[in-house]
């Protein structure tokens, strides 16, 4: 009971202090905001390429096409061979009936280009054997390897979209983002705790008064440091919801656009709330930290208890 | 109750307090008298524990100020009621807010101190200032509400630091008498003053101080200097 009369009183003369202040206040969850913002558009981008970085990676792989004379048990015979491969992870037949469904599929709702299809007397589209790799170094030895096979007057093209330079670029954009992300974070997380430290800091110079008052008729340690550091907390909560609003929409809006033109044809990034929920408490933790931080040692300094 | 063992105390090479030795019993009123700089606030300081000893002890019922843990301080303070010069009211807040300060910072609740500081206020007197401010009281109302703060944890030992220094006679006569009135009701006071012709009226024991070194008691004596 004790506890929690105490704990109200804490909480309501840390708001007080805030709103006596406003301007200072005002400054201190600005630049926190700021702090915040950074923190999370890095870790956004972060997401965005890495999620882009995973989903070309799984699209890699090298159609062999066959000329439509070679017989499908003479392709099913060259897919046990490649399946022998310890380089390879899996060959997926397509035949050329399927291929043609499965284009039918996708371009149901476009008439004229059916239409032309059922124009044609025979069917333009090749049986195809779809390689995968276990890593990604070794598409350029198989693409080879298919290159000087014996079967290679069955085959009509082989199509290795050669990835690995995006997935290059990709990888080093990350590592840009890393290092790029952690130095900004670093010297806004600095400022950040300078400017509540320096806010802190005024409020108990404006409160010395009464914190000697409260020494005098036995306020606990807590009792006294309680509200300045709920004050800092406060910044850190307002902080840490507006950053929230406003990265809701990059999130949930924004990516999916990123992640279409980093890896356009990719599966699209849609957004997992779950993710984003992780993004704000991450956030929020950090905050606190910084907040404890600079008005624990705002606290050290100048207050006498 | 308090028991001072030689007492020394030293601010950085200067010798504040020289082996005193002083015992005050439970109920007593004593007139600590000495001129400024004789050491009077040095030894408050260290009955509150705002001070450290360097060497010697004090004990406060049975509390060892020398082993006390910092943790517990604030629980001691609350056991000790100080009254101070320069009062040190809170200038927003009404005599009423003032004393229900000292009470919140323990955690009463509201109807303990809807109920209580009113109480407080009539003991010293002030029933009628209750919803006034700090500058709109006179010196002497102003340091009532500060004695009646102190009081606001019913403490069993009441420090006063020079309490009429800012006061005129007349004022500084009804705040001596307000202390004795709080004595009578069974608190330990211990009063610091440099103003001679106060200590004379109390009738009650001196110890006078000079230099860190206490050079007279007397059980009702007068101060002479
Ligand atoms: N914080 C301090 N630092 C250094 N010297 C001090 C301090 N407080 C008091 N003194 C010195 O200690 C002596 C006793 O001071 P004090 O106890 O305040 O005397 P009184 O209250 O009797 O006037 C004085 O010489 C004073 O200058
Ligand atoms: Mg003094």
């Amino acid at each position: 009971m004790k506890f929690f009369i105490s704990l109200l009183r804490i909480i309501k003369s840390g708001v007080m202090n805030l709103r006596r202040n406003i301007w200072l206040a005002a400054a201190s969850t600005l630049i926190m905001t700021i702090t915040l913002i950074i923190l999370s558009v890095m870790t956004l981008l972060f997401i965005i390429t890495s999620y882009s970085v995973q989903s070309i990676q799984e699209r890699v792989d090298i159609s062999t096409y066959f000329k439509s004379d070679v017989s499908e048990a003479r392709i099913l015979v060259i897919r046990d061979e490649l399946q022998g491969d310890s380089r390879i992870a899996s060959v997926n037949y397509v035949s050329s009936a399927e291929a043609r469904q499965n284009f039918e599929e996708n371009n149901r709702d476009d008439q004229l280009i059916i239409d032309s299809l059922n124009e044609l007397t025979d069917n333009p589209f090749p049986s195809t054997l779809q390689i995968k790799a276990n890593n990604l170094e070794d598409y350029p030895a198989i693409a080879n390897m298919l290159e000087e096979s014996s079967y290679r007057d069955l085959i009509q093209e082989i199509n290795f979209e050669d990835n690995r330079i995006i997935i290059e670029r990709l990888n080093s954009l990350l590592t840009f983002i890393i290092t790029f992300g952690l130095i900004l974070m670093v010297v806004f997380c600095l400022i950040a705790i300078l400017v509540i430290f320096n806010t802190i800091a005024l409020t108990i110079y404006n409160r010395r008064e009464e914190v000697e008052i409260m020494r005098l008729v036995g306020a606990t340690n807590w009792y006294i440091r309680g509200p300045f550091l709920v004050e800092a907390l406060t910044y850190s909560v307002i902080a840490a919801i507006i950053t929230s609003a406003l990265i809701l929409p990059i999130y949930f809006q924004m990516l999916p656009k990123i992640s279409n033109y980093l890896t356009p044809g990719a599966n699209i990034f849609s957004g997992d709330i779950k993710i984003f929920l992780g993004v704000i408490v991450v956030q929020l933790i950090i905050a606190f930290i910084l907040s404890a931080i600079s008005s624990l040692l705002a606290m050290r300094k100048y207050l006498r208890i | 109750m308090i028991e001072f063992k030689k007492v020394t105390k030293y601010y950085n090479n200067h010798k504040a307090l020289n082996n005193i030795n002083l015992h005050v019993k439970q109920g007593e009123f004593i007139s600590l008298v000495g001129m400024s700089g004789a050491g009077k606030s040095t030894m408050l300081k260290l009955l509150v524990g705002e001070e450290q000893l360097d060497d010697g002890s004090i004990l406060i019922d049975d509390i060892d100020m020398t082993k006390i843990r910092k943790s517990d301080l604030p629980y001691l303070r609350r056991k000790i009621g100080v009254v101070f010069q320069d009062i040190k009211l809170l200038p927003k807040r009404t005599a009423f807010e003032n004393v229900a300060f000292a009470m919140e910072v323990s955690g009463h609740t509201k109807e303990q101190i809807n109920k209580d500081v009113p109480r407080i206020l009539e003991l010293v007197g002030l029933t009628h200032k209750t919803h006034n401010f700090p500058h709109e009281m006179s010196g002497g109302e102003k340091q009532r509400v500060a004695i009646a703060r102190s009081l606001a944890h019913r403490p069993v030992l009441l420090l006063a630091d020079e309490p009429t220094g800012n006061l005129d006679e007349i004022n500084a006569a009804e705040v001596i008498d307000l202390l004795l009135k709080i004595n009578e009701l069974g608190t330990t006071v211990l009063l610091a003053t440099h103003a001679s012709d106060l200590v004379n009226k109390i009738k009650k024991r001196v110890i006078t101080i000079e230099g860190g070194q206490i050079t007279m008691e007397q059980e009702k004596g007068k101060y002479k200097l």
